[in-house]
């Protein structure tokens, strides 16, 4: 008899198909995954930690660096948490502003999900299209608040800015190209008969199951449960916006992937109403009247918003002084892998990979 | 049944059609991609406009900035304003929290060294005033605080009497 024993892959840290510094233990029964584990930590910074000794104005650019592809969406996230805690009244035209970035960047967020996949399938030229245009909203981003991915623009009580002059063509441009874009993706990934082949059932995971584990965001939506908080309990003023929330129905990698392409469809539904209802407001202040140093009454606050990966919650704990006494966020991307070892179990090698991919991690906001 | 291939054929086909668009690159050290308005670049410092009030220093999450200052005539004036650069998250809070627009930002991205050392950036160094400067200045604030109490007072009586007299 031919003797064989498990084999132990070290999938990571330094490995490009982990989108960052993630290790994933494999252990193998030749080419099918036994077991699979994930060690986490390598990018920790200890961002809650940082938060205690900072005042609640300057933890915002330390929420840019959690999910670092979608920092507005954190950036709300925080804010609005913080402005529940104090209770002010945000300014209509900051509330549209608000609605306008935060549905780029959840765009910029889906165009790297989706590039990156086509490159963690072997699919080079996929991943070009995507991140042309993340680069064109980087663009926008930069003339809005200066910076390309760290913004810390939104601000308690409003906004830092008003959009610039220049925004409004750019942006204009952009919606109008937008679809054509998403067309492309489709004809270049969506339809691409070795990329169906390689995510079209694999790494099912059920609606009972994904609802279990609070998983969120695309990856139970692709299981086909229709929730989003920007339906299911409106923030802001998404209720004034008329969109769709798109469900797949095997609970495969390719539904997981198709939901996030059908996302953006509806995103730039979002923006393109945002737009119009914000040019026909008149001119105002983008900021409400706060103070320069913030002191919300002692007591807790819990808030969450729909972020790019996900359900972005953050609670934060006042003590009545200058700094927050706590601030913890529940990370949509260290949630969803909570599943990673059953979903991976199975499945040979190759699959880890357009499974780790369809569920759509990022590590800044898995270690934080 | 679709035709096995006819996926790959669409993708050749939109990669072909990008043969004939415009190219979007630029060569970079020699071609500079133009930058928006409210880049966040390089700090300056408007060593004029500054009054050392000190909001961008309390502004700042990462206590990039450190100030110097002394106190001559009651007024602070700025000896050296420190930046320690390696430690800036360009988060633009400490130029939204200057009260005079002092700090501000050029278009300039070019900010790697090669040693760790110059990373820390001088926007102002001054020489503390001598001796003799900051007590001739003193004594002219000292007149001239003396000299406006008593205009103060004489131009409080006379503005009483203005307001009497246009009310005629
Ligand atoms: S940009 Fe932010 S981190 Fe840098 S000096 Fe200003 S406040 Fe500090
Ligand atoms: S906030 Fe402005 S005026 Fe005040 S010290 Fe800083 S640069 Fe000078």
């Amino acid at each position: 008899m031919l003797r064989t024993e498990e084999f132990t892959l070290n999938m990571g840290p330094q490995h490009p198909a982990t989108h960052g510094v993630f290790r994933l233990i494999l252990h193998l029964d030749g080419e099918t995954i036994v077991k699979a584990e994930p060690v986490l930590g390598y990018l920790h910074r200890g961002i809650e930690k940082l938060a205690e000794s900072r005042t609640y104005t300057q933890v915002i650019p330390y929420t840019d660096r959690l999910d670092y592809l979608a920092a507005m969406l954190n950036n709300l996230g925080y804010v609005q948490a913080v402005e529940k805690m104090i209770g002010v009244e945000v300014p209509e035209r900051a509330e549209y502003i608000r609605v306008i970035v935060s549905e780029m960047s959840r765009i910029a967020s889906h165009c790297i999900a989706t590039g990156a996949y086509a490159l963690d399938l072997g699919g080079f030229t996929g991943f070009m299209y995507p991140f042309r245009e993340r680069e064109k909203l980087m663009d926008m981003f930069e003339m809005i608040c200066g910076s390309r991915m760290t913004f810390s623009y939104i601000r308690v009580g409003g906004v830092a800015a008003d959009l610039p002059e220049e925004f409004y063509p750019a942006i204009k441009k952009f919606l109008q190209e937008f679809p054509s874009c998403v067309d492309e993706y489709d004809g270049l990934i969506t339809g691409n008969e070795i990329f169906q082949a390689r995510t079209k059932g694999i790494g099912i995971l059920p609606a009972e199951k994904a609802v279990k584990y609070s998983l969120s965001g695309p990856v139970l939506r692709g299981s086909g449960v229709k929730y989003d908080l920007r339906k299911a309990r409106p923030y802001g003023i998404y209720d004034r916006f008329d969109f769709e929330v798109p469900v797949g129905k095997n609970g495969d990698c390719f539904d997981r992937y198709y939901c996030r392409i059908l996302e953006m469809r509806q995103s730039h539904r979002i923006i393109k109403q945002a737009l119009e209802q914000l040019q026909e407001l008149p001119e105002g202040p983008v900021m409400a009247k706060v103070p320069k140093v913030l002191k919300p009454p002692k007591g807790d606050v819990y808030h969450e918003i729909e972020g790019a990966k996900g359900i972005l919650g953050y609670y934060v704990v006042s003590d009545g002084t200058v700094n927050p006494y706590r601030v913890h966020v529940r990370r949509p991307s260290f949630i969803n892998l909570d599943l990673i070892d059953e979903m991976c179990r199975g499945w040979k090698i190759a699959d880890v990979v357009a499974i780790l991919g369809s569920i759509d991690i990022v590590l800044g906001e898995v270690d934080c | 049944m679709q035709m096995f291939g006819s996926g790959l054929i669409k993708g050749l086909a939109i990669t072909w059609k990008e043969l004939f668009t415009k190219k979007v690159t630029v060569q970079y050290p020699d071609e500079i991609y133009p930058l928006p308005d409210r880049f966040h670049g390089k700090f300056k410092l408007n060593k004029d406009a500054c009054i050392s009030c000190g909001m961008c220093v309390r502004a700042c999450p990462n206590k990039v900035i450190t100030m110097e200052t002394e106190t001559v005539a009651r007024k602070k004036r700025l000896l050296k304003y420190t930046m320690d650069i390696k430690y800036c998250l360009f988060c633009g809070l400490c130029v939204e929290a200057c009260p005079k627009n002092a700090l501000g930002y050029v278009k300039d991205f070019e900010l790697a060294q090669y040693k760790r050392d110059k990373l820390t950036v001088v926007l102002a160094a001054e020489e503390p005033l001598p001796r003799e400067e900051k007590e001739r200045l003193e004594a002219e604030a000292a007149q001239r605080a003396a000299a406006a109490k008593k205009a103060a007072g004489a131009r409080g009586g006379s503005a009483f009497g203005n307001k009497a007299e246009g009310g005629e």
